[in-house]
């Protein structure tokens, strides 16, 4: 036994912990929960948790029903929000077929596999994650009306604002589960708030990032309001993005640094960035997987629409953030398509590896966009080389289909089952007669 | 005449051995060598001595004479006169002494001189007598200018050379205390600790430092220097031997009792530098790989791992917690490794590393002996318990040691029952095998085939089968294990002698090259000086001598390795000589069982079974044997490789060529235990024709036949027939035969997909002409019809996969029938014939029969199965006048004019019995125009042999039937100007259709190789509709051959480059997998054959049958990326989608 699980068998037994939820996510980025008792957990550890897969989103072929879940020692958490006494700990899983082997379905083994590629070309992929969501007052009924839990608006301190509260509470309660937040502030819409975690190797920020959206969800369930990290739930405010800064590290030495060169940024970054351009339009089904994402991506306000970088131009797809002198490690870029409702670790495996074919083949990176891309004419855009984003997913469905790049880091099985998911998805959507056209077309 | 003339200094330096003579002359003359020796203070010397190399005579001194003889036996004379020059100049007051000769009565070197020691022909003596010391300083410098280059640094270690105390054969702890006490630690505490001794000086023990003068150095380089001092002991003993493989085992285990002590006194200064000196704290070393087998090398990594605890109160009180423990512990196990390898004044001796530990490098350095014992029980792999097979307690706590050893002891005797042994052990074998770079591949002597690790590992892995059962075999050192393993009836006698040999020749020659420089290497040097020096140094005469010798140890073990592991499993009754081993049942059982034999009780009575009895044929099977289990153990399925064998021996065994084949030809009998195991379908034809065993001989067996040399076969086979049902048997088994020849070229790599599906489908026509003659001799019978006075003849249209040439091994033979009247005959009359000749064909084909059939299948018929299954000429030509729906033009895109009546040689009638007609008939058009071409459907590849099965069917009109009904539907099948919109829309609607109805319920769409997702039929109704609608204009394009049609496509710029190849890659993909499932799998119908499975263990097999495609899941990925892509293509190019 190595020392991690030892620890965690030690801390189950002197914390009296009497649940042991274990993790995983399926392909579409939805949490699942099995929870042991102490009394199993060496066996987990030791054999895995046998479950039937074909019942969960994207996880088997019916085939192959069965399936194990291994727990990773190094993330034991106890949950807070369980209470002190008799508490419940969690630990994200690996998924394994019965003989042992990384499951092909399985969204963290992506990441993991697409980690493993770039460490074999010496990096390491760091990502700071800015999250975004809305608190809403409690539905009462499915249909009722949503209201946002206050009026504020960007930064706005409010006065007795329960977001306050929210926000200290949901930070306790992430620090206490050794998740570092970097700041948290009220954003632009109405009832919407931002919580910015602080950067870490891409693995552990996607394990975070689950456990981040769980604590929200539950944080606000105790101050009676309702937390949503749905892309765009108001059609006249703010979507939720959830704006990535990513950075490749070459031991300790930050490989997008070159002081000197073009706003900080070496040949390695420049080629990332070019790499994000060419293949942008093919990783947007899995950044943005809703038909709702769309609907943030093409509302205006921050979300990026076209396909452009710049230097701290909040209009484009990849911002270079303003460089602090001295801090060469804390070079990076944003990227600023994703929502909050991704698949996190599809989604970090998808922009690593654009980017990682980026710097493979040599892209060479347009000049980069100084203007607001939103005010330019079709016509200029055409003229500088920028393309849309997809306007839908049934076009981002179209864009990914062509990818072997998407492909080839998916692995044939989640890419297979991804498609076939989002065309259902995209099917059932167009089928819909919604408020719009009833209130537009009734009279005629 | 010679020896009476006086020498010239080149001769005699040549006669010594020196191969840089200018250089060596005025070495020679150097005023400090020549002060040495003429036993004078330096500077009075020197200018008289004789003239110069080549003018003169010169008369050598006593003690010139005796250091050139001794120069003549050291490794390289060239460098030890080099450095002894170096020598004389730093210290010759102590290197006098060392190369005086007796009479000059020096002090302290006992007198050898006279027992003649330059030839090494020693009188006898009780006991071998001691080199001099001049002999061992002069093989010393001549073998290592690294430990030269120490002694020119510290002279006073000639006082050692001096001394002739052997370096082997020391007791451990003796070693021990002179390392202990060169850093002034008292060797009889319990814990030693550094500069708690009074400090000794020079001390009194023999092997202390000697004190260069130097300001009291550190602890670190005190050790150091008296680590190489006992090297320098070790070295000497070593190169002064008579028989460098000799003392091998006992250099080796010196060395490893001085990388103990080294480790004990490195501890010993790590504790000196804690407060407490870490009292409190139990932390033993255990030795690992060499160090722990007791046969290191002169320079490697020092393999440990730790086991700390808190040392225990005189209460029973731990001292501290356990966290405290590790902490102190794993600061003295850090402080240790930088002792012995960090940066210091003196060079390092070599880098501890614990890499072995639980976790590698990730997991804490030191750790609990409960922690050790609670991972090895859950966590560790097989070849971590290889690896502890090695522990040894070197140093520290020995009590916590050993309490370690015998903790996790049982634990490595239990491995070979955990459940991945096989597939460990067999990819730790490819490990050692594969993990040399290839630069290196051929210079490596530890790892790679023939290496050492070969025999450590054979010897490791034996001792893992049985030590469980066997406690005697359990010694950590490898030459031990393998005379226990002998010992204990496990290996046979001769082989494990050999191997030993082999293992320490490989060992000394690594030695000595290490030994060199102290460098750390495990490579065959290229220089012509280095292995001069090597072969010298190992008594081998000449480098290429030495080369040689190397080479063929190396090919040795490789075949020992087969010999050792496999040989023992045959039954005590089948021995021949009394050197060989025979395992007892269970030890048998155990080591079938590890090789991956999942019956080992079946597999021993095999075994039996075929080496049982004194006949010719069981005492080749016992030579042959051992190294067929172990090919077999490397196929897919080995237990039915063996049980094929058996099978093939009990109908062959007897035949005169059989064994002698794979006796004497090793390349067939590794073929056949590939077929064997790899292949149901093949073990299985085998079996049925061993005579295609001989083709495994020679490579030009495997090629396919060709459809001239088997028409030709078969119209012999047919005129020796005597009655219909021998025929037919007859002919069924040649195509039988063919299928096989097929199969075992696509398994042995030497047929590609393409080849075999057109050897496949030559097979197939024969057949079906041969058939139509064994017909049309029945329907004659029935009839009291003479030959030549048949109502009808009729013509074979091959359809389908086999007008494409494209058949896999299960596809049956789609056909249509055409018949023509002939002489007059009333069209009924015609019609009946025909249809009896079709009806007798379909069955004499597809009956049940001890032959395999060719299910005849005319489905694609006009009207399909409601149509007349013949039809005449004419009624072809009204139907399609008439009709023309799509799917008909499309099927008839292959249709290949195959063969009709054969024109009549010999007058025959049915009371003869006799089949007999020319099936090779020269003129395929009798009577026919010259100006037509060939009937035959565009052979692929425009190949002629196409035309040969178009045996001339009926020339009326000036032209056979086949051209006619060629000519008759090409306008159909090749439109001009394209098909209309019309049908092209049809075409794309049945497709579309056909993709929905026609996958078997349940069938994953991605995984069906023939109707699903970028399958075969994606492909080619891809390339079809292309041929529909450009072959008017692209006459590449008229073939019945998808891969020719493709080509033709993309020639044509229908295609792009990429999409062709695209689709090339899906549809070749496609055909080997699904010939692969057929010879895996051995059943050739069924739903399964074409799906790609979802086990594990089918997709393993199929994976490794095909051979360049990766593992099973590699393979799964690699079918469902390609087919993808194939989709894409297909639904742009045949859907028009875009």
């Amino acid at each position: 036994m190595d020392r991690q699980q030892e620890f965690v068998l030690r801390t189950v037994e002197e914390r009296d912990i009497r649940f042991i939820r274990l993790w995983f996510t399926d392909v579409l980025g939805v949490l699942k929960s099995v929870a042991v008792a102490p009394a199993e957990l060496e066996s987990a550890f030791s054999e895995g948790i046998g479950f039937d897969g074909s019942a969960i989103e994207g996880l088997t072929r019916v085939f192959e029903a069965d399936m194990v879940a291994k727990p990773d020692p190094t993330t034991f958490q106890v949950l807070p929000w369980r209470g002190e006494r008799h508490g419940t700990g969690r630990m994200f899983c690996d998924i394994l077929t019965p003989d042992g082997q990384p499951s092909l379905a399985d969204s963290r083994n992506v990441l993991k596999r697409t980690l493993a590629k770039a460490s074999d070309r010496g990096f390491t992929f760091y990502t700071h994650p800015e999250v975004e969501f809305y608190l809403f007052n409690q539905l009462t009924k499915s249909d009722s009306k949503l209201e946002p839990v206050d009026q504020g608006g960007y930064f706005d301190h409010l006065a007795r604002g329960s977001t306050h509260d929210f926000r200290r509470a949901a930070i306790t309660m992430l620090e206490s589960m050794g998740i570092s937040v970097e700041f948290s502030h009220h954003e632009a819409g109405p009832g919407q708030n931002e919580i910015d975690l602080r950067y870490a190797d891409a693995l552990t920020t996607a394990d975070n990032l689950m456990t981040f959206r769980t604590v929200v969800k539950e944080v606000a369930l105790e101050q009676g309001v309702f937390a949503s990290f749905m892309p765009k739930p108001l059609a006249d405010q703010p979507g939720s993005g959830m704006h990535t800064h990513v950075s490749l590290f070459e031991d300790d030495r930050n490989a997008f640094y070159e002081p000197g060169a073009q706003f900080e940024l070496s040949k390695t970054a420049r080629q990332f960035i070019a790499g994000l351009m060419v293949h942008a339009g093919e990783i947007t089904a899995v950044t943005n997987q809703y038909v709702n994402s769309y609907k943030r991506l093409w509302g205006g306000q921050e979300a990026p629409s076209y396909v452009s970088w710049g230097h701290n131009n909040r209009s484009a797809l990849v911002r270079v953030p303003m460089y602090k002198p001295g801090k060469g490690n804390s070079a990076r870029i944003e990227y600023r398509a994703l929502d909050s409702a991704a698949n996190p670790y599809l989604a970090f495996a998808v922009i690593l590896a654009a980017g990682l074919k980026g710097i493979e083949e040599g892209y060479d990176l347009l000049d980069h966009t100084e203007d607001d891309v939103w005010e330019l004419t079709s016509a200029e855009r055409r003229a500088l080389g920028i393309a849309p984003l997809p306007r839908d997913l049934d076009e981002a469905i179209q864009f990914m289909e062509k990818s072997e790049l998407v492909a080839e880091t998916l692995g044939e099985h989640v890419f297979d089952y991804f498609l076939r998911n989002k065309r259902e998805e995209w099917e059932a959507y167009s089928a819909q007669v919604t408020q719009f056209e009833l209130k537009r077309f009734l009279q005629l | 005449m010679q020896s009476r003339r006086p020498e010239t200094l080149t001769t005699h330096l040549i006669r010594a051995g020196l191969a840089d003579l200018t250089r060596s002359a005025s070495l020679w003359r150097d005023p400090d060598l020549v002060a040495v020796l003429d036993n004078r203070p330096r500077g009075s010397a020197g200018a008289d001595r004789g003239p110069g190399p080549d003018r003169g005579a010169v008369i050598l001194e006593p003690a010139a004479t005796a250091l050139l003889r001794t120069l003549a036996t050291v490794a390289d004379p060239d460098l030890a006169l080099l450095q002894l020059v170096r020598l004389a100049a730093a210290a010759p007051d102590r290197l006098r002494p060392v190369l005086a000769v007796p009479d000059g009565g020096a002090p302290g070197t006992r007198d050898a001189d006279t027992r003649g020691d330059a030839d090494g022909k020693a009188p006898d003596e009780d006991e071998p007598p001691r080199p001099t010391a001049r002999e061992r300083l002069l093989r010393v410098l001549g073998a290592s200018s690294a430990l030269g280059d120490e002694l020119v640094r510290h002279p006073a270690l000639l006082d050692l050379i001096s001394d002739s105390t052997p370096g082997t054969g020391v007791p451990a702890a003796q070693v021990r205390a002179e390392l202990l006490r060169a850093v002034d630690a008292d060797p009889d505490a319990a814990d030693p600790v550094a500069g708690t001794l009074a400090s000794s000086g020079s001390g009194p023990g023999s092997g202390t430092v000697p004190s260069g003068g130097d300001r009291s150095p550190s602890y670190t380089d005190r050790l150091r220097r008296a680590y190489r001092a006992r090297l320098l002991r070790i070295a000497a003993t070593d190169v002064t031997a008579p028989e460098p493989t000799a003392v091998l085992p006992a250099v080796a285990a010196a060395l490893a009792d001085l990388a103990a002590a080294a480790l004990e006194a490195a501890l010993a200064v790590a504790r000196s530098e804690e407060e407490d000196h870490g009292a409190g704290v139990r932390l033993a070393v255990l030795g690992m790989g060499k160090t722990g087998g007791h046969e290191l090398n002169y320079i490697s990594d020092v393999d440990v791992v730790y086991v700390a605890e808190p040392g225990l109160l005189p209460d029973g009180a731990p001292a501290c917690d356990e966290d405290e423990a590790l902490r102190v512990a794993a600061r003295l196990a850090g402080r240790l490794a930088q002792v012995c390898s960090g940066a210091s004044a003196e060079p390092a001796l070599w880098q501890v590393d614990a890499a072995l530990r639980p976790e590698g490098k990730q997991g804490p350095l030191v750790r609990t002996l409960a922690s050790h014992v609670a991972y090895y029980e859950r966590w560790a792999v097989t070849w971590e318990f290889q690896a502890l097979l090695k522990a040894r307690p070197v140093a520290g706590d020995l009590a916590l040691g050993e309490a370690y050893c015998a903790a996790v002891g049982p634990l490595v005797w239990q491995a070979v029952e955990r459940p991945n042994f096989v597939e460990d052990a067999r990819a730790m074998r490819k490990r050692v095998e594969d993990n040399v770079p290839v630069a290196e591949a051929d210079r490596q002597i530890k790892l790679g085939k023939g290496g050492l690790r070969d025999v450590e590992f054979t010897v490791q892995l034996l001792q893992l089968v049985h030590g469980r059962a066997d406690e005697d075999i359990r010694s950590r050192t490898t030459l031990d294990a393998l005379a226990a393993l002998s010992r204990g009836g496990y290996v046979g006698r001769d082989h494990a002698r050999r191997m030993g040999e082999c293992y320490r020749f490989l060992r000394a020659l690594e030695h000595r090259i290490q030994l060199f420089r102290l460098r750390r290497t495990h490579l065959m040097p290229t220089d012509e000086g280095d292995l001069r020096r090597l072969a010298r140094g190992l008594g081998q005469g000449g480098a290429d001598d030495l080369v040689k010798t190397w080479r063929s140890v190396r090919r040795e073990v490789r075949d020992l390795h087969e010999a050792v592991y496999y040989r023992p499993l045959l039954p005590a009754t089948a021995l021949l000589s009394t050197g060989e081993a025979s395992l007892a049942p269970r030890a048998a059982m155990a080591r079938f069982a590890a090789t991956g034999y999942r019956d080992p009780a079946g597999a021993m009575r095999h075994v039996q079974a075929l080496t049982d009895g004194v006949s010719r044929r069981a005492a080749i099977q016992r030579q042959l044997l051992p190294v067929l289990l172990g090919w077999f153990a490397e196929g897919a399925d080995p237990d039915e490789g063996l049980l094929a064998f058996r099978k093939l021996s009990d109908t062959l065994g007897s035949t005169h060529w059989y064994l002698r084949l794979l006796r004497d030809s090793a390349e067939a009998a590794s073929r056949l235990a590939q077929v064997l195991s790899s292949s149901r379908y093949l073990a299985d034809a085998i079996g049925r024709s061993p005579e295609s065993v001989r083709w495994l001989a020679e490579s030009e067996s495997l090629t396919p036949r060709g459809v001239r040399r088997l028409a030709s076969e078969a119209d012999a086979l047919l005129g020796r027939a005597q009655e219909v049902d021998a025929a037919t048997v007859a002919l069924r088994a040649l195509r039988r035969r063919e299928l096989a020849r097929t199969g075992v070229g696509e398994v042995l790599g030497a047929l590609g997909p393409v080849d075999a599906a057109r050897a496949i489908s030559d097979a197939a026509d024969v057949v079906l002409a041969g058939g139509l003659r064994i017909a049309e001799h029945e329907a004659r019978a029935d009839r009291q019809v003479a030959r030549g006075d048949e109502p009808a003849r009729l013509l074979i249209v091959a359809m389908g996969r086999l007008g494409g040439q494209e058949m896999g091994y299960g596809s049956d033979a789609d056909v249509m029938f055409v018949y023509e009247a002939v002489g007059g005959a009333p069209d009924k009359e015609a019609n009946d014939y025909a249809l009896a000749v079709a009806k007798n064909l379909r069955r004499i084909l597809s009956a049940v029969g001890p032959e395999p059939g060719l299910p005849v299948d005319a489905d694609l018929r006009p009207e399909g199965r409601n149509g007349p299954l013949v039809r005449s000429f004419e009624s072809y030509v009204e139907y399609y006048s008439r009709w023309s729906s799509p799917w008909e033009a499309q099927a008839l895109l292959r249709a290949r004019a195959l063969s009709g009546t054969l024109s009549v040689v010999a007058a025959g009638g049915p009371d003869e019995g006799a089949v007999e007609a020319s099936l090779s008939d020269g003129d395929p058009v009798p009577g026919g125009g010259a100006s037509v071409p060939p009937v035959s459907a565009a052979p692929v590849d425009g190949d002629e042999t196409g035309s040969e099965l178009d045996l001339g069917p009926g020339a009326a009109g000036g032209r056979s039937l086949g051209a006619r009904f060629t000519a008759l539907i090409d306008p159909l099948r090749y439109p001009e100007g394209g098909p209309d919109a019309a049908v092209l829309r049809e075409v794309r609607r049945i497709k579309a259709r056909v993709e929905s109805e026609r996958l078997p319920r349940g069938a994953d769409p991605a995984r069906h190789l023939k109707l699903g997702r970028g399958g075969v039929a994606d492909v080619e109704w891809t390339v079809q509709l292309l041929q529909l609608q450009h072959a008017f204009e692209v006459p590449g394009l008229r073939t019945t051959g998808t891969v020719a049609a493709l080509k033709a496509a993309r020639d044509a710029g229908l295609l792009s480059d990429d999409d062709a190849e695209v689709l090339l890659e899906a549809w070749r993909l496609a055909s080997r997998l699904r010939s692969a499932i057929v010879l895996w799998s051995g059943r050739t119908t069924g739903s399964g054959v074409d799906q790609l499975p979802h086990d594990s263990h089918a997709l393993t097999g199929i994976a490794r049958l095909m051979g360049d495609v990766g593992t099973g899941p590699e393979l799964e990925e690699l079918y469902l990326r390609v087919s993808r892509r194939a989709r894409a293509v297909m639904e742009r190019v045949f859907y028009g989608a875009e």
